[in-house]
């Protein structure tokens, strides 16, 4: 998603981009993601962060509406708000914490998310009745979400149809620097341009440290679970349920630390389901068709870096488990960034340095 | 709950139950899941209720029909633990298995697993080949068998196999109005593949059946139009015509249904979905588990028997399960190696003409609807997405099937890419000029029949002992 994203800006500002892309196989958290566009939950500890979402989802409307222009490629994005369903007193007592601590950072900026009760949220669902387990919900007016599928593709075919190149099984061994140019050694050959910029998830960390940068990358597990085709009825996203454009309800919001296994299991499996069923109970007869595991690509503080190596001038690292929230701000500001060295306000926040501050 | 057994047989065909009932004899704690409401299989679908209750139908559908009795009475009278009606849809490699019930989901775990899922009809996307009125062979069949019905209409039978010839016979016998057999098999398929015939004189039986059923086909007046190509469905929201070329001739036949058949492929969906490593089998153009001579897989629990292992028939299908029984006794201390190896040494060699016969039939009935012609074809059912679709994503750098679902949906659907996993592989490897085996499959994930959210919401992980 960033590595796309990012090609896709640069392509449409005219750079002349080359895309390499892994094996078919290969772990790719682009294929598994939710679609979220997300706002409430981002940024605690690092208020740039939260605002980059912000900002992002704002410019969401406009690229959404330019990729489908350009490609025929509709991506269902809606930015109507969404929740986060609470399911019990305890779980809206913690996330009214969560909500205080989060406007006491945000200052002056305000954080845009309220806590609003059962009956709030079945006024917003007249076409499914809502579980009397659900006790309130957490409500953010920039919150949305998109098919993340047809945006993965739409991105791909504009940035083709922009004149961009792309390479499908070519995975990068190393990279080699020398007189200003970055070669990609692959097993497809050598590859070389003035500016390289890393956006391979898991398979950054070793790459970013051959350009002198360090991109600390973990490894989390999300299982996601998607039913058959149903009518429509949720009109915006919930955090760990939402209904794609072609009818299948989506959920899933675990998180397993568990290594690059993207399998999935049962007892996680059944915690989910459990979940949607005590949330929309009349979901109960409808029949999961997929269950998948998805592995996040997370950084320690869950944030993005983005960053210019000192060492390597030239190269850089853009990496988040918020591929699709981010897709709009990558295709715009952090294109131009590398396009133009015209760097977004605060921009430094993102770099990696920050996972390296001496102890005192 | 969590049942717990020795062994879970899952499939109750040929190689299942075969399995199964050999297996008991050794002591080990056995559970059969099974789809269907009886066992047999799709072989000896509905054997039971036929044998005792239809003998018309018994007599259609011949002595090799009624051999699958006894298998079921076997198994019957044994020790083993038959849970009829039980949808698998998740299997682990440590021997977990889950499925539902009459709406209930449940899960087991074996210390060993044998799969015995058999085989399913390969996809055969002519144009036309989604309208209503149009079915497989082995759909004409199975209705025969479980609930004695006829195709409606005026039928053309079409494809290749040995199943077609069968199917076309047993029709014909039990009075359905067939018009005509098209057979995409050339006569030179029968001479390129001479030189197999010594190797394959061990199955002549199979041969002389086959002669047989031609002859008895065209004694009925019903015609056999064989190197048939440009197969083609027609009609307007429901199949009323078949069309084709048959050398220089055109053929085109007003009909009510139209039965397709290219061969059985493996059932590799709960092998794919488990993980097992597998293998292009290039005569018949399928993937199919790697297994050692006893059936396991690259997963040390999981042994496949039966055609899911491979096509090798429904006689074959026993022996391995027999073969499988052997090696899982083996591997849970209940007899030792030199035991297994010299209890397996008749059932090898009484196996022996009935594997003997596959490279000649393979040979033969190669597959001759691997990669649709026309771009406005369909090739997943599920989410109707074109030929056409696929060639322009993968002109287009798409590198492999799993991007190829998430980019056109092809394979999302209920069925899993059941129905479409072989036709996309072979067109990405068509437009990439690439070997099949290259280009891989789907990636299964659980759960590889529907189950709902409430069924997986109410299971209890609590272990008792079966």
């Amino acid at each position: 998603m960033f590595g796309a994203a990012i090609a896709y800006g640069l392509s449409r500002a005219g750079v002349d981009t080359l895309m390499l892309d892994g094996h078919d196989n290969n772990l790719r958290a682009a294929r598994g993601n939710f679609g979220l566009v997300w706002v409430q939950s981002k940024g605690k500890g690092l208020q740039r962060y939260a605002d980059w979402s912000r900002e992002s989802a704002r410019l969401w409307s406009g690229f959404a509406a330019e990729l489908t222009d350009i490609t025929g490629v509709s991506i269902a994005h809606r930015n109507d708000g969404g929740m986060m369903l609470l399911l019990g007193d305890e779980e809206v007592e913690k996330r009214k914490i969560e909500i205080a601590e989060m406007s006491k950072q945000s200052g002056a900026t305000g954080y845009d998310c309220e806590i609003i009760t059962h009956a709030d949220i079945q006024a917003y669902f007249p076409d499914i009745k809502l579980g009397k387990a659900v006790t309130g919900a957490s409500f953010c007016p920039h919150d949305g979400d998109v098919n993340p599928l047809k945006l993965l593709r739409a991105m791909h075919s504009g940035f083709v149809n922009s004149g961009g190149r792309y390479k499908s099984r070519c995975t990068v061994n190393n990279i080699d620097h020398a007189n200003g140019v970055f070669t990609a050694n692959t097993q497809q050959g050598q590859f070389s341009a003035p500016k390289i910029i890393l956006a391979a998830g898991h398979g950054i960390s070793h790459l970013a440290e051959s350009v002198g940068i360090d991109a600390p990358i973990r490894p989390q597990r999300g299982q996601v679970l998607i039913t058959e085709r149903i009518q429509q009825a949720l009109p915006i996203p919930l955090n760990g349920v939402r209904q794609t454009d072609e009818g299948g309800f989506q959920f899933g919001s675990s998180e397993e630390d568990i290594g690059f296994d993207d399998g999935t299991s049962l007892d996680v499996v059944q915690n989910i389901a459990s979940r949607a069923v005590q949330s929309f109970p009349q979901l109960s007869t409808v029949r999961l068709v997929r269950n998948w595991g998805c592995v996040r690509v997370l950084t320690p503080d869950k944030c993005a870096i983005y960053e210019e190596s000192i060492s390597h001038p030239g190269a850089y690292v853009a990496t988040s488990h918020s591929g699709v929230t981010l897709a709009a701000i990558n295709a715009r500001l952090v294109s131009k960034w590398i396009a133009t060295g015209e760097q977004p306000t605060d921009f430094n926040h993102f770099s990696a340095s920050r996972f390296h501050v001496q102890a005192t | 709950m969590t049942d717990s057994a020795d062994l879970i047989v899952i499939g109750a065909g040929p190689a299942g139950l075969a399995a199964a009932s050999l297996a008991s004899k050794h002591n080990l704690s056995i559970m059969l899941l099974d789809e269907q409401a009886a066992p047999g299989g799709q072989i000896y679908r509905n054997i039971e209720h036929n044998v005792t209750h239809e003998s018309e139908i018994c007599a259609i559908l011949g002595a090799e029909y009624a051999y699958g009795a006894a298998l079921a009475e076997t198994c019957r009278a044994s020790d083993v633990t038959y849970t009829p009606g039980a949808t698998v849809w998740r299997i682990d490699p440590d021997g977990g298995v889950a499925y539902s019930v009459d709406g209930a989901a449940h899960t087991a775990k074996g210390r060993r697993i044998i799969l015995a899922t058999g085989a399913l009809e390969r996809p055969v996307p002519i144009p036309g080949w989604t309208l209503p009125g149009v079915m497989t062979a082995g759909a004409a069949q199975t209705l025969l068998k479980s609930s004695a019905m006829l195709p409606s209409g005026r039928v053309v039978v079409a494809g290749a196999g040995p199943l077609a010839m069968l199917v076309t016979l047993q029709l014909i016998d039990a009075g359905a109005d067939i018009a005509a057999l098209l057979e995409t098999t050339r006569k030179r398929d029968y001479f390129s593949n001479a030189m197999l015939l010594p190797g394959a004189m061990a199955g002549q039986d199979y041969l002389r059946r086959g002669m047989a059923m031609r002859r008895a086909i065209r004694a009925s007046g019903v015609p056999i139009y064989g190197g048939v190509t440009e197969l083609e469905a027609r009609g307007d929201g429901q199949v009323s015509s078949v069309r084709g070329r048959s050398g220089g001739e055109r053929l085109t036949f007003e009909i009510d249904t139209l039965l397709l058949h290219d061969g059985v492929v493996p059932n590799i969906q709960a092998t794919r979905q488990v993980g097992c490593e597998h293998e292009w089998y290039d005569p018949q153009r399928y993937w199919r588990p790697v297994r050692d001579s006893w059936g396991t897989t690259s997963i040390d629990t999981i042994t496949v028997a039966g055609d899911g292992a491979g096509i090798s028939g429904a006689r074959a299908a026993e022996y391995l399960g027999q073969l499988a029984a052997l090696d899982a006794a083996c591997r849970l201390d209940k007899i030792n190696m030199a035991d297994r190896d010299s209890a397996a040494r008749p059932i090898r060699s009484a196996m022996q003409p009935h594997t003997a016969i596959r490279p000649l039939l393979d040979g033969i009935f190669s597959p001759s609807f691997t990669t649709p012609h026309g771009d406005d074809t369909i090739v997943c059912r599920c989410e109707e997405v074109t030929a056409g679709e696929i060639r322009t994503a993968v002109a287009q750098g798409v590198m492999g099937p799993n991007q190829i679902k998430s980019f056109t949906r092809c394979g999302m659907g209920p069925c899993q890419g059941r129905n479409c996993g072989l036709t996309v592989a072979e067109l990405i490897a068509d437009v990439q000029g690439v070997p099949v085996s290259d280009v891989g499959y789907f990636r299964l994930r659980p759960p590889i029949k529907p189950v709902t959210l409430g069924e997986l919401a109410a299971m209890d992980f609590s272990e008792t002992d079966s």
